[in-house]
C-alpha cells in the first residue's frame, strides 16, 4: 500500500523536524501549519489506513486495545515532531512497567503519613486547571504554560482528525449492516 | 614593551586616565548591573578602546580587547609599550578626575580594586590574578568567550558601545529604545544560549523597562498569542475572554474528544471481526472516494485476480460484508472462517452471480443482505479452502448484526 510508505518510525524523522523546529516568534509558523496539516484529507487517508492494518493485526479485541492502537497510530502520523506524539510512543510500554514497580513498592513500603492538604489549597485555580489540562495531553506533565499550550493546538488538531477517521470507519464497517448511508450512494457503470 | 618606573608615568596625564580605565573596568567587572548610565560609557568609550590597545599585556590585554572592538586609533601610539603590571602602583595615586561622570559607588569600588591590585605588586599575572578573582573569573571568562561570539550579560553595556558595528544590532536596538540599563537581561533571557538572534523586545510607553518585567511581557504575549490561536481551534470559545474561562473551555473540549475516541474505540472493538474481511485497499480506497467502486474485498484474496473480478468492485460495500479470509485470524473469529464458502462451486458459476448480483447497484438493507449470502454463498473457490459447514448460516447471522 502506497500509504504505508509514508509511514516512517517516529525515531527517524524527529531529526528532521528538528532542524524545522523554531523557539521564538517562528513558532507560529509551525502552529499554522500543524493545524493545516492534520486537516487534509491526506492525513487522514494516511492514518485510516494505518488505523486499520494496526486493527488487523490486533490480538485483543477490547475497547482499550482498541484505543491504545488508535492513538500509537496517531503518534506515528505526527511523526515525532510533537512532545505528545513521542510520549504516547514511548510511554506505553514503560508506563506499564512504572505501575507495577510502584504496585511492588506500595507492597514494601508502609504507608507514609498523609500530608496536609493546606499544601494543595495555595494553588490558584488557573495553575489548577494548567495542571489538568497537562495531565490531558500525554506527556506533557512538567511543561511551561506556553509549551504546553502549543502541544495542545497540535493535540486537538490531531485528535478532530483521529474522529473524524474512526467515525469513518466504523461508518463504512457499519453501513453495510444498517442501510446504506446516503453517502455511500455507490454508482458504478 | 617599556617596564618604566612608576615614577616616569606619576606626572603624564595619561596616568590618570589609564587610573580610570582600571577604575572603571574594576568597577564593571566587579557590578555588572546594567543600572548603569549609558551615557557614562559613551564618554569613556574611546578611552576604553586607547587603554586596550596601548595595553602591552597578556592577560589584561586580552581581557579587554575582547572586550572592545573598536578601539581608538588615535591613543594608540601612546600606549604602546605600557607595561600592564606598572598600572597596579599607578592606583595607588589614583583620583579619578572624572567623577563628574563616575558614579559614586566607583570610586569605592576604585579603591577596593586598587587595594588589590597593589596587594599583590609583584607582576602582571598577579595583576590578573588578582583581577580574576572569584567574582571576575567567570565573569570575565565568560565575557572573553562571549564577546566572540555574542553578547553576554556581564559586559554588554561596554560591548553595546564598542561593537556597535558588529553584529550587536538587536541589543543595541532594545538597549537605544529602552534608555535603560535592564535591557540585557531581556536579550539574553528569552534565548538562554547565546544565539545569533534575539527577540526584540520594544518597551512600550508607560511600562516598566527592567529586565524582569520585559521577561514577563515576552513570555505573557506568547500566552495570550497562543491563547488565541486555541480560541479558533476550539469551537464556541469566542465569546469567552481570560484565561480560566479559555482553559475550562480548553479542557472540556480535549475531554470530550477524547471520549469521543474511546467511545469509537468501543465500537470498532465490537465488530473488529468485520476487519479481517477488509482488505487494505478495501478500506483505504473507499475513504478516498467514498461513491468510488472499490475493489478490495475481493482484493487479497483473489490473488489470481480474475477481470471478472474487478467488476465485482462494484460491489462496494456488499463485499465489505463478505467473509473474506486474510491473514492471522484471531481464534474468536474462527467463526468467520466459515465464509470461506463451499468449494465445490465452480469459478465460472461464481462469477456469474457476481456478475448478477453487479446488476442492481440499488442499495436497501435487504438487498444487501441477499447479496451478501449470494455472494459468500458464491464465493467458495477464491478462499483458501475450508470446510464448508453449516456454518454459513451463522455467518449470515453476523453479517446481519
Amino acid at each position: 500500500m502506497a500509504e504505508s510508505g509514508s509511514v516512517s518510525s517516529p525515531n527517524t524523522n524527529s531529526n528532521l523536524p528538528r532542524k524545522k523546529r523554531k523557539r521564538d516568534g517562528s513558532g507560529g509558523i509551525s502552529r499554522e501549519s500543524s493545524r493545516a496539516m492534520w486537516r487534509t484529507e491526506t492525513e487522514q487517508r494516511i492514518y485510516s489506513s494505518n488505523l486499520v492494518d494496526a486493527l488487523r493485526i490486533l490480538r485483543r479485541l477490547d475497547s482499550s486495545a482498541v484505543r491504545d492502537a488508535a492513538d500509537k497510530v496517531l503518534a506515528v502520523s505526527a511523526k515525532g515532531r510533537t512532545r505528545w506524539s513521542r510520549a504516547i510512543l514511548t510511554g506505553r510500554l514503560s508506563f506499564r512497567l512504572s505501575q507495577i514497580n510502584r504496585r511492588h513498592k506500595k507492597a514494601a513500603k508502609p504507608v507514609t503519613a498523609p500530608k496536609k492538604p493546606a499544601a494543595r489549597r495555595n494553588l490558584p485555580p488557573l495553575q489548577k486547571k494548567v495542571k489538568t489540562l497537562s495531565r490531558l495531553v500525554p506527556g506533557c506533565r512538567k511543561l511551561s504554560l506556553s509549551n504546553l499550550l502549543e502541544e495542545t493546538t497540535d493535540y486537538i488538531a490531531a485528535l478532530e482528525m483521529q474522529v473524524k477517521a474512526m467515525a469513518l470507519i466504523t461508518e463504512l464497517l457499519n453501513g453495510d449492516v444498517l442501510g446504506a448511508s446516503p453517502h455511500l450512494g455507490l454508482v458504478h457503470s | 614593551m617599556n617596564r618604566g618606573s612608576p615614577e616616569m608615568f606619576t606626572g603624564s596625564a595619561e596616568m590618570s586616565v589609564l587610573e580610570r580605565q582600571r577604575a572603571r573596568l574594576n568597577w564593571q567587572q566587579e557590578n555588572l548591573i546594567q543600572h548603569q548610565h549609558f551615557t557614562y560609557f559613551n564618554e569613556n568609550e574611546h578611552f576604553d578602546g586607547a587603554f586596550l590597545m596601548g595595553n602591552a599585556d597578556q592577560g589584561f590585554g586580552e581581557l579587554l580587547m575582547g572586550r572592545a572592538m573598536k578601539p581608538d586609533p588615535g591613543f594608540e601610539d601612546g600606549w604602546n609599550g605600557l607595561d600592564y603590571g606598572n598600572v597596579s602602583e599607578f592606583e595607588m595615586s589614583c583620583a579619578l578626575p572624572r567623577t563628574s561622570s563616575c558614579p559614586p559607588a566607583v570610586v569605592a569600588d576604585c579603591g577596593k580594586g586598587k587595594e588589590a591590585a597593589l596587594s599583590s605588586a609583584t607582576g602582571k599575572e598577579s595583576f590578573k590574578k588578582r583581577k580574576a578573582d572569584k567574582n571576575h573569573i567567570p565573569k570575565v571568562a565568560a565575557e572573553e568567550k562571549s564577546q566572540d561570539k555574542k553578547m553576554k550579560r556581564g559586559a554588554e553595556e561596554d560591548t553595546r558601545i564598542t561593537e556597535q558595528n558588529s553584529n550587536s544590532k538587536s541589543t543595541i536596538t532594545t538597549a537605544n529604545d529602552n534608555n535603560k540599563k535592564g535591557t540585557s537581561d531581556e536579550n539574553s533571557k528569552p534565548s538562554e544560549a547565546p544565539k545569533p538572534d534575539y527577540i526584540h523586545v520594544r518597551a512600550r510607553r508607560g511600562q516598566a523597562t527592567d529586565s524582569h518585567s520585559l521577561a514577563e511581557r515576552v513570555r505573557r504575549e506568547k500566552i495570550s498569542e497562543r491563547m488565541k490561536y486555541l480560541q479558533d481551534l476550539v469551537p464556541g470559545c469566542n465569546k469567552i475572554t481570560g484565561k480560566a474561562g479559555m482553559l475550562d473551555e480548553i479542557i472540556n473540549y480535549v475531554q470530550s474528544l477524547q471520549r469521543q475516541v474511546e467511545f469509537l474505540s468501543m465500537k470498532l472493538a465490537a465488530m473488529n471481526p468485520r476487519l479481517d474481511f477488509e482488505t487494505d485497499n478495501y478500506l483505504a480506497k473507499e475513504m478516498f472516494q467514498v461513491c468510488a467502486s472499490s475493489i478490495l474485498a475481493i482484493g487479497s484474496s483473489a490473488e489470481s485476480v480474475n477481470p471478472t473480478h474487478l467488476q465485482f468492485n462494484g460491489f462496494g460495500k456488499g463485499v465489505s460484508s463478505c467473509g473474506i479470509e486474510m491473514g492471522a485470524n484471531p481464534p474468536d473469529v474462527a467463526l468467520r472462517r466459515t465464509i470461506s464458502a463451499p468449494v465445490s462451486i465452480p469459478d465460472t458459476l461464481f462469477v456469474s452471480s457476481c456478475l448478477n448480483q453487479i446488476q442492481p447497484l440499488t442499495w436497501d438493507a435487504e438487498l444487501q443482505n441477499l447479496y451478501g449470502m449470494e455472494y459468500q454463498q458464491g464465493r467458495s473457490t477464491s478462499f483458501v479452502s475450508h470446510p464448508f459447514s453449516g456454518f454459513i448460516d451463522a455467518s449470515h447471522v453476523k453479517q446481519e448484526m
